[in-house]
């Protein structure tokens, strides 16, 4: 059964616990909204903290025994100056967000609920259940618009050894995935490694190779241009009776390359033009 | 010290603010908005926006590296304030300010927005 649906059943029905996704992950929710989502394959947010140095590996684990009965390790941590209330919050947002896109979708021979079940760092963000799922679709829509394959996804990670390019302009993310990688990692490890949510480092992952600055085991198919809209019989005139085969229509437009940089600027360039009307 | 929903809600008592919003920049993801219509479309445009900035201010200037403090653009309707906000685990976060041109006052707007970024986080 896929999670999605029980997820959607349980925040219908108003429910507080946690759903337990076999080993995959855990999806917490109180009164039918999701606060948390823990994912294998993600980072969590103990494993941001203490990635960045916030907390040692120690220092977290007495921090979940303290707070284990009461739900509170969150305040905790703000109280003590570990972390502020506004980047708790991104952390949890952020961590719920990375882990939502890896583990919805998922079939789950047997999700469990567990009624009251609660997570340690207590309740610091709500995210209602159709807006995650949202979310989680222009997330995959965003990916494939980098680089439409999802073959590099599962990967070890391979850096080019001589680019085409005079010139490349990297994120500050692709710079630590480049200084990571050592042909053996894929994207999710390195994520891990490097304490970076998956979805971001998979989606640098996927621009890089739309770049041309890792190796691809094969370029995936070009983008096929949207098709003209249907000539309805007699909605315009035509200049020559008998030659609409379209070719000469879209003759005019210019040549695309079917590179996928160039898709890409035009997608980005479409992107910030609308938003920007 | 302050959460996110306040971040928002200051931002948006900065005289002539029209609208606010606080975008994941590498995923474009709006994570909490005031004042706007389409706060996704918005999200996209802005961290496309802030990322255009980026690569062209890195290919021209000298030492082909930047960071940028934050970016002020002036439309014939008003100003837009994009302010990046380093998380030590994730790329930077955007707090955006749409700013009416007659009532903001430019120089406060900036300053403003950059207090409420240091209480927002710590770091």
């Amino acid at each position: 059964m896929p999670i999605d649906d029980v997820l959607s059943e349980l925040a219908e029905s108003g429910a507080t616990g946690a759903l337990k996704a076999g080993r995959s992950g855990t999806v917490y929710l109180s009164k039918g909204r999701v606060c948390y989502v823990e994912c294998a394959r993600t980072p969590t947010v103990e494993e941001l903290l203490t990635a960045t140095g916030r907390l040692t590996l120690s220092g977290m684990r007495t921090a979940r025994q303290t707070a284990a009965a009461t739900a509170d390790g969150g305040d905790m941590l703000v109280r003590r100056g570990v972390l502020s209330r506004g980047e708790l919050q991104l952390c949890v947002l952020g961590a719920t967000l990375d882990a939502s896109f890896f583990l919805f979708g998922a079939n789950v021979p047997k999700p469990k609920f567990r009624e009251g079940d609660r997570h340690w760092l207590g309740i610091h963000w709500f995210f209602d259940v159709p807006g995650l799922f949202r979310e989680c679709h222009r997330r995959r829509a965003r990916l494939d618009r980098a680089w439409p394959s999802a073959e590099l996804d599962s990967r070890p990670v391979v850096p080019v050894r001589r680019i085409r390019a005079q010139h490349v302009v990297l994120t500050a993310l692709q710079w630590e995935i480049l200084l990571n990688a050592d042909a053996e990692t894929t994207p999710a490890e390195l994520a891990k490694r490097i304490g970076r949510p998956a979805y971001p480092t998979l989606l640098a992952v996927r621009e890089m190779a739309a770049a041309g600055l890792l190796e691809c085991p094969e370029p995936p198919p070009p983008e096929k241009p949207p098709d003209l809209p249907k000539r309805v019989a007699g909605a315009a005139p035509r200049a020559t009776a008998g030659g609409g085969d379209g070719r000469r229509a879209r003759s005019s437009y210019p040549e695309i390359s079917g590179d996928p940089t160039d898709v890409n600027l035009l997608i980005r360039l479409r992107n910030a033009l609308e938003a920007f009307q | 010290m302050i959460g996110i929903e306040d971040c928002l809600s200051e931002a948006m008592a900065i005289p002539g603010a029209l609208g606010a919003i606080l975008v994941d920049h590498t995923s474009g993801t709006a994570l909490a908005m005031e004042g706007l219509p389409d706060p996704e479309r918005s999200a996209i445009g802005l961290s496309e926006t802030f990322r255009a900035t980026l690569d062209g201010l890195a290919l021209s200037s000298p030492d082909g590296t930047v960071r940028i403090d934050d970016l002020i653009i002036t439309t014939d309707h008003g100003y837009q304030l994009i302010k990046p906000m380093e998380t030590m685990w994730d790329g930077p976060l955007l707090i955006c300010l749409r700013l009416d041109r007659d009532r903001a006052n430019l120089a406060l707007a900036r300053r403003r927005l950059d207090n409420i970024s240091h209480e927002l986080i710590a770091s």
